[in-house]
């Protein structure tokens, strides 16, 4: 049966870093993990909150192409409406048979029919240059909550290197790999071109910018 | 009637960000968080494409791949591997799996929808 002075005795015979990793090390792994928690806890907040207002601008945008579609050239269009009221009205106006005031008449009722288009085309322009802002915002958004799955999966790989590490220390001399060996299946585990390079303690070069779908 | 696609990602906020996209282009969407879960949707129900993650828990992204083309209902599925994954070797093994495309993350939504409607059948 161990004593008191029996576990001290051993607790001694630990080399000073040995001692010193063991405590820190759990320490530095419960903070990463606090981490990676608390981050993927805020993007999923900021997810649901974007995931509500994202229909919206999603019918934002289908109306302002409905408008613009509505608005273009042809047949039963805004823009159709006007051509067709000049072209049924315009060669009333050197009718013979017109009442007096009736072409000053025409040419304001064609006149009112300009001005109305006119006016719901300017309406329409300053709104479907925001949606299609707000399209590219949009899309920026997308793209910026996928960081935090990256940042996550190097988190989640740091803590199991460290729980290695702890389990290596608490184990005889003999069982402990070498450095090579070590850094090799760490390497191994890398999923992301950044992390190759960090690896190699090349310059810090951010996300691989590899953009293209390759279709086999 | 809307398309299904399944979208396997052991992140649950990736899944979101993959649901949002493909629903706001009118595809109904089902989702599994590691490859064995979604094997388990594997069932007979009617399902037009796989989005799959690569590195995940429990089964992979290829293990799946690989167990899903012997499936004779779903050998012929089109799917789509997602991943942070850049290397050609892992490519490579994407494709001898049976994946039908490789796409890196980040993604734009407009790049995965582009190649969703062209694969989807």
């Amino acid at each position: 049966m161990h004593t008191t002075t029996d576990n001290a005795a051993a607790e001694q015979a630990v080399p000073p870093l040995v001692r010193l990793c063991s405590g820190v090390l759990p320490v530095w792994a419960r903070h990463l993990a606090a981490s990676r928690a608390q981050s993927e806890t805020a993007v999923s907040e900021m997810m649901q909150a974007f995931a509500s207002i994202s229909p919206h601008l999603q019918a934002a945008q289908r109306q302002s192409q409905e408008i613009t579609a509505a608005l273009s050239q042809g047949d039963g269009t805004i823009t159709g409406l006007a051509q067709a009221c000049e072209s049924a009205l315009a060669p009333l106006r050197g009718h013979a048979g017109l009442p007096a005031g009736g072409a000053a008449a025409i040419d304001t009722a064609l006149a009112l029919v300009h001005n109305a288009v006119q006016a719901i085309e300017q309406i329409n322009t300053p709104f479907s240059h925001e949606t299609y802002a707000v399209a590219a915002q949009v899309e920026r958004m997308y793209i910026g909550f996928q960081y935090q799955d990256r940042i996550s999966q190097m988190i989640a790989l740091l803590e199991s290197d460290i729980a290695r590490l702890q389990e290596s220390l608490g184990s005889s001399a003999s069982d402990t790999p070498d450095l090579q060996a070590w850094l090799s299946r760490l390497e191994a585990q890398y999923a992301m071109a950044e992390q190759r390079q960090s690896h190699a303690g090349g310059p810090d070069t951010g996300a691989a910018a590899d953009n293209e779908t390759t279709f086999f | 009637m809307a398309k299904t696609i399944l979208v396997v990602d052991d992140s649950a906020s990736l899944r979101q960000v993959v649901k949002m996209a493909l629903t706001g282009a009118g595809y109904n969407v089902l989702e599994a968080g590691d490859g064995q879960a979604a094997l388990a949707l594997l069932d007979g129900r009617s399902i037009n494409m796989v989005v799959c993650d690569v590195n995940m828990p429990v089964m992979n992204g290829i293990e799946f791949v690989k167990a899903a083309k012997q499936l004779p209902a779903y050998k012929f599925l089109p799917i789509l591997m997602l991943t942070t994954e850049s290397q050609e070797e892992k490519k490579e093994q994407g494709k001898a799996a049976g994946a039908k495309a490789w796409m890196v993350k980040p993604f734009a939504p407009t790049q995965l929808v582009n190649a969703v409607s062209k694969l989807c059948t």
